[in-house]
């Protein structure tokens, strides 16, 4: 991994914040540091959604993560 | 509050001496009055031929990725009582054991928190809980997780609830313990099944015996189906009692015997049978040329106090199958022909290609691609490459069918260069 953690998660949330698409494959997110191993990206983004930085949206088949004022919410 | 509907069209669908979907939700509704409105909304699509379900959500419950798949009426107005109606997955015992008690816990559970539908057990093996609003969703999962000690299954992009046979708890013919490689393989993923990690869903499927009870070929990424690599266990003895009709020796073990088969004939129903054609009778003696064997199971199943599989046992894995979203359904290819699967290394074997797989896929498989169609776009030479596994026969079907597997530059004395001079001489252009 090229970027620590800390700013790996920034990466995160600034490519989060920033792309046109609302909600992003896990893939999506790779490019924050194409050095980084995926799981470790993976284990990184789902850290940031235990802290309210990111939220899941599921299908049922395939999962999503958005920033939570980004996100699709059906209950809204 | 949910109300009865007119179903004119639902109402067809109880006629005729099937089972009835519909008749049971009129019956659910009695206590559940959400069920009329399943109904209404049902009714409502076969008028308009679409849904009326919105695809997914935000639901869950915290610290978990998967487990709970959200549903929305698009039409909540008209159906209140089916405004949100998630569905819950409930991991699965290994071999699917449950107590009554147990049964009756989790219908109480369901009962106090949802409408009371259930699928069981669902295509990837878990229980499914079907209907219940977003505030149900915590309290449901403290109670489940805390008063009956279960937990929920997988969904998403995240690795499936594993899900094995009987095995050897009840099966004669299991050659390793499912149960054992199911349950411990569960508790080794916690984080990838209950939280994404992949570019879309992947399964594991855990059968004993090529006989594959749990379709794991068919349905699993990563299939782990028992064989033996030694030769088919023989009591000639037996043999001659199948042949000679003895009644404690029924064929299939009995099964189906309500019908009159007539009298069992092991050159129509065994030996002409064998898709390898690798049995014969010499006398009364009964020869198998175990070399040709393809493990199809069916002389085995037939006159099962006669053979049994051989002594030494493990598993083939088998990667890659998949439901027909794109491309088609296709079964796993066989990868590994032979590994053994002990708990005396706690599955390390299975592990390091589990992991070797997963690594590969993450990096390589595309959005919503299941590793099987990443290994198709690949080809299957890069992906044993990629798995540091030498081709061998067992990975092609046939002579001629498909043994492309190229040579690499480094492989070939010499590499690409040659004398073209000298290439001349021999063969004239």
């Amino acid at each position: 991994m090229a970027l620590s953690t800390e700013e790996l998660k920034k990466a995160i949330i600034e490519k989060a914040k920033k792309s046109p698409k609302p909600q992003l494959y896990i893939k999506d997110f790779y490019e924050c540091d194409p050095d980084a191993k995926p799981r470790d990206i993976k284990k990184v983004a789902n850290a940031l959604v235990t802290e309210g930085e990111l939220m899941f949206w599921s299908s049922g088949s395939t999962t999503m993560y958005a920033r939570p004022d980004r996100i699709q919410n059906e209950e809204k | 509050m949910a109300k009865q509907h007119k179903t004119p069209l639902l109402d067809e669908l109880e006629k005729g001496p099937w089972p009835s979907f519909v008749t049971d939700l009129k019956q659910q509704a009695e206590t559940k009055p959400e069920c009329w409105d399943i109904l209404g909304q049902l009714e409502l699509s076969y008028k308009d031929r679409i849904t009326h379900w919105k695809h997914g959500g935000i639901v869950g419950v915290f610290g978990y990725g998967g487990g709970i798949v959200g549903r929305y009426s698009d039409v909540p107005d008209q159906f209140p009582g089916v405004e949100h109606f998630h569905t819950l997955r409930v991991a699965q015992p290994s071999g699917m054991y449950y107590s009554t008690e147990n049964l009756r816990a989790l219908m109480d559970l369901w009962e106090k928190y949802g409408s009371g539908v259930t699928n069981i057990h669902g295509s990837t093996g878990d229980m499914i809980f079907l209907g219940t609003r977003t505030e149900n969703l915590e309290p449901l999962f403290w109670d489940l997780t805390h008063n009956l000690g279960q937990d929920l299954g997988g969904s998403g992009s995240n690795l499936r609830t594993p899900s094995c046979c009987l095995g050897v708890s009840r099966c004669e013919w299991s050659c390793y313990d499912t149960q054992e490689v199911c349950h411990s393989l569960t508790m080794h993923y916690q984080d990838e099944i209950h939280r994404p990690a992949f570019p879309y869903k992947f399964k594991f499927k855990f059968s004993g015996c090529p006989n594959d009870c749990v379709a794991a070929i068919a349905r699993s990424d990563f299939a782990v189906i028992g064989t033996w690599k030694d030769k088919i266990r023989i009591d000639q003895a037996a043999v001659k009692k199948y042949i000679d009709n003895d009644p404690a020796y029924p064929s299939c073990g009995g099964a189906h015997k309500g019908r009159d088969w007539g009298k069992f004939d092991i050159r129509k129903e065994v030996l002409n049978l064998c898709p390898t054609r690798c049995m014969w009778m010499e006398g009364d003696e009964l020869k198998i040329d175990d070399a040709e064997c393809n493990r199809c199971m069916h002389c085995i199943n037939v006159m099962p106090r006669a053979l049994r599989p051989g002594v030494e046992k493990g598993a083939s894995i088998c990667i890659g199958a998949k439901a027909p979203i794109l491309d088609g359904a296709q079964f796993g290819t066989l990868i590994i022909p032979f590994v053994q699967v002990t708990k005396d290394n706690d599955f390390q074997d299975l592990i390091d290609v589990i992991e070797k797989v997963w690594d590969w896929w993450m990096e390589v498989g595309k959005n919503r691609e299941r590793v099987g169609e990443t290994m198709q776009r690949v080809g299957l030479p890069t992906f044993l490459s990629v798995m540091e596994i030498e081709p061998m026969p067992q990975h092609i079907q046939e002579p001629r069918s498909n043994p492309y597997v190229f040579w690499k530059e480094e492989e070939v004395p010499g590499g690409w260069e040659r004398d073209i001079v000298e290439f001349r001489k021999r063969h004239a252009a």
